[in-house]
């Protein structure tokens, strides 16, 4: 396990290496937050509530969203495909450690890392503004922790899908900003999923995309709107159901990519 | 056409300590002297080397004399023109190619690079067409300019990247290692083209290079740098009568001879017998030619030079202070 | 001086054929970023639909030209991806030591890191985005007057985004250490998807007067339904003037400090 503590601690000294990047990143996640925050903050001024949040739900909404969506999201799988492609990836198959275990544990570092930083920075923003701190609701902790590893595995293994695209292809860039579109809207990060008509919320639930960050933040900023509209435990099986489906994809386009793959490139 | 005087750069460079926190907090900025008031001439028509080990200081001074870095401090005239200033009539004039890198674009075959390079130096089309002509003679590539460059060896794609940067027949061609990386067969190619070049369009040529072999080819004389200084600026030959004290002796024995004989020479450098070679200091070489002749039964004797890779290596050896 | 802007116009124009070419090598890619495009634009048309649905103004704008703010912003920001596509590589140009070449030939720098990598694909985009931009400003009331002042505001607007892209490109000269300077610009630009009001105070101000997404495209489209002050707009003029000054001098800057790759 020592390898893999060794892992983590050089992804995060890797951060410090370039100061003006690392901060230039993190004013970047802050101004990803402070878009959909304000706009819904604007609404609700005008209309004191609506769809079951007020201006305290909303305002935890995005709180937790912002704390937990790179946290589930954010991802070192990017560099996979690149790996592929130059040959590097070799270095990283014959080292003694599992290849899927040094990904977990790099972006472990990293999401760790980025939680905490965000943490600070809203909590700084909030106190500056003046605005209320949100409180979470620890009604439903169990369920939260549920689909939050939910979310964190299920991310994972999405994310590495897409970057073995690298076996077959020098174009994963185009489909990886494809799918990043599509988790940036339909994830939940915009605006509260629950927000969307009766109709498409119920199609959205049949898809990945709620699983990853959405379930988790409802159920720790306000778990009781959704409840009372969906059962529990239908959403927790659908969540496992693509958890499982993506489990076996990845791991099978693996086993395939290694076999298919010439080591082309320079 | 190059005017040099008291030219200097330092580099500002931070230094990490592997401290985590100084490195984020305490940053420490270090100078360093890349060129140490440097001065020299060059006029018209001379093919020059610059060699020096890495780090000496050549690819800064051909940066410097392009215009593509600031000088620090001291004189600077390419052309009659500061070269920073690059303006434009200055840089149609000149030319840089550097070994292993590329301004062709890579998707696109070499005649497309060609074209855009007319348009950039306004070459008409008839001295255009000439330029080509003879440029793609001289390396037999008139087939390779249809070929995407991607698909080049590397030994093609500097055939490429010579014919793109000399098309405008500049006055001032600056060479940083251009034969580096390339095979045997690249490397003789690009040197007589060089030499073709010159004496064909009687440009100056500044060429820096860690191959001797590029060197003792092409260029007459020799300037020789060594952290920021200049150690040499002369010609090729006469770096041996001024540097090299040493000459090698060799010997084919004609039988064995007594261990202690052969030392009376000096401790030989190689021997195995029937072969045995000393390294002489130069004043002493007539009185061991005397001596061999008189004591050892040799079926043959040759005397020679120290190569110049070795005069070169001890002068850097001498300067390390 | 015209033969000037001939020849200089004709090496933008072989450098943009250039470009062309080279993405026009892959179609699956081509088709897979603009659908990308599409589905984002559809997306986050259809979020200010959903913020609509629950509330008629939002600090004090209708729907109508929030819409047509988004469409302005659009525009905008297409605009600038496709003409300043090359500022994306810039840093890999520094790296690799090509830059020095690019400095070594005899027309300005600008016509390639700049300019150099128009990117066509945006333009089959722009198109329908500029339709579109006309189709709802039309629909309005609108008198020539406002009209005129908003397209020069839009001008204006181009004008602060060329100073900011200048400025990425002297801080790529400066230091090595941003490989995302221009990705903080495009999301510092985001922000000026919706009106700059729904920001509040502070936030508002830096980026209206500091950092001025606000007058790059909040301005305008204020402009066309006549609430910009006066004052504003020549705040507006003054701005971008000032941006475009300061970051070729910041350029100027970089290129007595470029130390260059390698050797």
């Amino acid at each position: 396990m020592g390898k893999y503590f060794s892992i983590f601690t050089l992804t995060l000294k890797e951060y410090f290496a370039y100061r003006l990047n690392f901060l230039i990143w993190r004013l970047r996640v802050f101004v990803g937050f402070l878009i959909p925050f304000f706009l819904w903050l604007t609404v609700i001024k005008e209309v004191k509530n609506f769809t079951g949040y007020d201006k305290q739900s909303i305002v935890s909404y995005f709180f937790f969203s912002h704390l937990l969506a790179y946290f589930i999201l954010g991802t070192r799988t990017v560099d996979i495909s690149s790996k592929i492609q130059n040959g590097e990836i070799i270095n990283l198959l014959l080292k003694p450690m599992s290849f899927f275990y040094y990904y977990f544990f790099r972006d472990l570092a990293d999401k760790i890392l980025n939680l905490l930083l965000s943490f600070f920075e809203v909590f700084l923003f909030f106190k500056i503004f003046s605005i209320s701190f949100p409180s979470a609701n620890f009604q439903f902790l169990p369920f939260f922790f549920l689909f939050l590893t939910l979310g964190l595995f299920l991310s994972f293994y999405l994310n590495l899908l897409i970057s073995f695209l690298g076996f077959w292809s020098t174009e994963v860039w185009a489909p990886r900003f494809i799918f990043f579109i599509l988790i940036s809207i339909l994830a939940g990060n915009f605006f509260p999923l629950d927000l969307l008509p009766k109709k498409l919320f119920s199609l959205i639930i049949l898809t990945p995309f709620p699983y990853l960050f959405f379930l988790p933040v409802k159920m720790i900023s306000s778990p009781q709107t959704l409840m009372d509209k969906i059962n529990i435990y239908f959403l927790f099986f659908m969540g496992s159901f693509w958890l499982i489906v993506f489990f076996f994809l990845a791991r099978f386009f693996w086993q395939k990519g290694l076999k298919s793959f010439s080591f082309w490139g320079r | 056409m190059i005017f040099v005087k008291n030219l200097t750069k330092i580099y500002k460079v931070y230094r990490k300590t592997g401290n985590l926190i100084k490195d984020i907090f305490f940053r420490r900025y270090e100078d360093i002297l890349a060129l140490d008031e440097v001065s020299f001439e060059i006029s018209k028509n001379e093919l020059v080397g610059f060699i020096g080990p890495n780090g000496a200081g050549k690819t800064t001074t051909l940066k410097i004399l392009s215009g593509i870095l600031y000088p620090t401090s001291g004189k600077v005239s390419v052309l009659g023109f500061p070269p920073f200033e690059k303006k434009e009539a200055f840089l149609k004039q000149i030319s840089f190619v550097m070994g292993q890198r590329n301004q062709l674009i890579w998707d696109l075959p070499a005649i497309d690079n060609f074209l855009l390079n007319k348009e950039i130096y306004e070459l008409d089309e008839e001295k255009f067409k000439k330029n080509l002509q003879k440029l793609t003679a001289i390396f037999s590539a008139e087939k390779l300019i249809q070929k995407p460059v991607k698909m080049l060896s590397l030994g093609e794609r500097m055939k490429m990247e010579f014919i793109a940067a000399l098309l405008h027949q500049p006055k001032i061609v600056f060479l940083d290692e251009p034969t580096i990386g390339l095979d045997i067969f690249s490397q003789e190619a690009i040197r007589n083209f060089i030499k073709d070049y010159q004496k064909e369009f009687q440009a100056t040529i500044i060429l820096t290079s860690h191959y001797l072999e590029d060197v003792k080819r092409l260029a007459k004389r020799l300037i020789i740098i060594n952290r920021g200084k200049i150690l040499y600026d002369g010609s090729l030959t006469k770096i041996l009568q001024k540097f090299s004290s040493v000459k090698y002796v060799s010997l084919i024995l004609e039988k064995e001879v007594k261990k202690e004989v052969l030392f009376k020479i000096g401790k030989p450098i190689a021997y195995q017998f029937p072969k045995v070679v000393f390294r002489i200091q130069k004043k002493d070489l007539p009185q061991v030619v005397a001596f061999i002749n008189d004591q050892i039964p040799y079926l043959d004797l040759a005397i020679e030079d120290e190569k110049i890779e070795e005069v070169i290596k001890n002068l850097f050896e001498n300067h390390k202070d | 001086m015209f033969k000037k802007i001939k020849r200089n116009l004709k090496i933008f124009l072989l450098f943009g054929y250039q470009s062309l070419k080279t993405t026009g090598q892959s179609r699956q890619a081509i088709f897979l970023f603009t659908l990308g495009k599409i589905l984002r634009f559809i997306f986050l048309f259809g979020i200010i639909f959903l913020v609509f649905s629950k509330t008629k103004i939002i600090a004090g704008w209708s729907l109508k030209q929030v819409v047509i703010l988004y469409l302005t912003f659009n525009f905008i920001d297409t605009f600038s991806q496709l003409l300043y596509r090359e500022v994306y590589r810039f840093r890999t140009q520094v790296i690799s030591g090509n830059l020095d070449l690019i400095l070594v030939k005899p027309y300005h720098p600008f016509l390639r890191v700049l300019v150099g990598g128009v990117d066509f694909l945006d333009l089959l985009l722009l198109i329908p985005y500029f339709f579109l931009l006309l189709f709802f400003i039309f629909q309005e009331k609108i008198s020539f007057f406002s009209f005129f002042l908003y397209l020069t505001l839009v001008v204006n607007g181009l004008i602060i985004s060329t100073a900011f892209h200048i400025f990425v490109l002297a801080l790529g000269l400066l230091t090595t250490e941003v490989d995302n300077a221009i990705m903080i610009y495009r999301d510092i630009l985001n922000l000026g998807r919706f009106p700059i009001e729904i920001y509040q105070q502070i936030v508002s101000f830096i980026f209206t007067f500091i950092i001025p997404i606000g007058v790059m495209i909040t301005f305008p489209v204020k402009a066309l339904f006549n609430f910009l002050s006066f004052n504003n707009v020549v705040f507006a003029f003054f701005i971008s003037f000032f941006l475009l000054s300061l970051s070729i001098k910041l350029w100027q800057i970089g290129l007595k400090k470029y130390q260059s790759a390698g050797g």
